[in-house]
């Protein structure tokens, strides 16, 4: 009973003051992802003292589920972008759309507003997010000297702008209602469009695997 | 405890005393590491009771109808995700997900905790309801799905006559609801809640 109270309690960190202004991986510190709340790494192996939750001191296999995700992504990219999305039924004629060529529409329609948006969201968005996290992936794993902060900007913004490559799925879904019970025009999705579905998602999982921390643990010295 | 850590970059840095309005940030990353003002459950509890009860309608009642060689059509969201079942159900199921599905449970989720903190309960349910929370955050996308209503509705002014219906006001409220529960939320206080027993 009182050993168990003894390791409880000095599980917690405190007992002794951390020093600011080093990683917290460097006084044998950890924070759970879960409760936001810090823990010894020598005592807590498997679990957070706080909410029970399993604990590890960086994301288990982070740079390796990063890079199984993004191989898939990078297979998916090609059918995707190859074959049609929609195809539009007109008068029992279908007339198939790829992303590009949709995009060429909306310009040749005088919308290039429109047409930005998209071209931003179902085409730059996938290619970059798929680059920016492999070399971060990278220069975590072979600790190359690239300025932390630049790679933490990079991996922010692809984290945010990520969602926006789903815009493309609920424009087709939004087309697919609007056009259902017409007999003159219809729309339905093509083989792309369940690829480009594979390729945002695993892309969002895998920013969502990578674990920021490592970026810094590649570069204590920097600072 | 007077120190805190980024989640970011694994500092550990001096807990500040924050005046209101002031935000904290990590002088490594740069990244927010809190906020001055303490999460308000009473206010998240009455914002995500409304989004439960706008949810119903803003998935269900019509968002635009088109007016298309004399034939009015109108459409909700819901039956333009459950269209596409057959044709792609991959494509479906992300889309029910993110729009639908998502901010649909992350309100109920946030009701849930936030009346265990008005109501001072800590039942067992929470810590799964609270994990899923911090999850869904991620997977709520309405502000997406409102701009690419925006541009559907570009594409379709070429072909036929446009007129906005009720639905979209419900869904508009419902987006707006859900971003300020989110900007409210703090995932440590309610954690901080439920293990301080």
């Amino acid at each position: 009973m009182n050993t168990a109270m003894l390791i409880i309690g000095t599980s917690l960190p405190m007992n002794k003051p951390l020093k600011s202004g080093l990683s917290a991986i460097q006084q044998d510190t950890q924070l759970c992802k879960v409760c936001d709340r810090a823990s010894s790494i020598s005592l807590n192996k498997t679990h957070c003292p706080h909410c029970g939750t399993p604990i590890s001191v960086r994301t288990k296999h982070s740079i390796q589920k990063t890079w199984a995700l993004l191989c898939i992504a990078f297979i998916f990219i090609f059918p995707a972008n190859i074959y049609p999305i929609t195809y539009l039924l007109k008068n029992n004629e279908a007339y198939p759309d790829t992303i590009f060529s949709g995009i060429m529409t909306l310009v040749s329609t005088g919308m290039t507003g429109i047409a930005i948006i998209v071209f931003v969201a179902s085409m730059l968005v996938p290619v970059l997010k798929i680059i920016a996290l492999a070399v971060i992936s990278l220069a975590a794993h072979f600790k190359w000297k690239i300025n932390p902060k630049t790679q933490l900007l990079a991996y922010t913004i692809v984290d945010w702008i990520g969602r926006w490559s789903i815009l493309d799925l609920f424009v087709i879904s939004i087309m697919m209602a609007v056009f259902d019970k017409g007999n003159f025009l219809s729309v339905y999705p093509g083989i792309a469009a369940t690829s480009f579905t594979v390729v945002v998602i695993t892309t969002l999982f895998a920013a969502q695997s990578f674990d920021t921390r490592l970026i810094w643990d590649a570069n204590l010295d920097a600072n | 405890m007077n120190t805190i850590i980024c989640r970011h970059c694994d500092l550990v840095s001096e807990r500040p005393v924050l005046t209101k309005g002031y935000v904290a940030k990590c002088a490594r990353c740069q990244h927010t590491l809190y906020k001055a003002k303490a999460a308000n459950a009473k206010k998240i509890l009455a914002l995500a009771l409304t989004a439960l009860l706008l949810a119903p309608p803003a998935f269900s009642f019509s968002l635009v109808s088109v007016h298309l060689l004399g034939v009015t059509e109108q459409t909700n969201l819901l039956q333009g995700a459950l269209l596409l079942i057959d044709f792609a159900p991959i494509v479906a199921f992300v889309v029910i997900f993110c729009a639908v599905v998502a901010p649909v449970l992350l309100a109920a989720c946030m009701c849930f905790s936030s009346a265990c903190i008005v109501l001072n309960k800590r039942p067992h349910l929470l810590s799964p309801v609270l994990k899923m929370t911090s999850l869904l955050i991620h997977w709520s996308m309405l502000e997406v799905y409102i701009v690419s209503f925006m541009v559907a509705l570009f594409k379709l002014n070429s072909y036929a006559d446009l007129y906005y219906d009720n639905g979209l006001f419900f869904l508009v409220a419902l987006l707006i609801l859900n971003m300020s529960m989110i900007c409210e939320y703090s995932n440590a206080y309610y954690w901080d809640f439920f293990t301080n027993e």
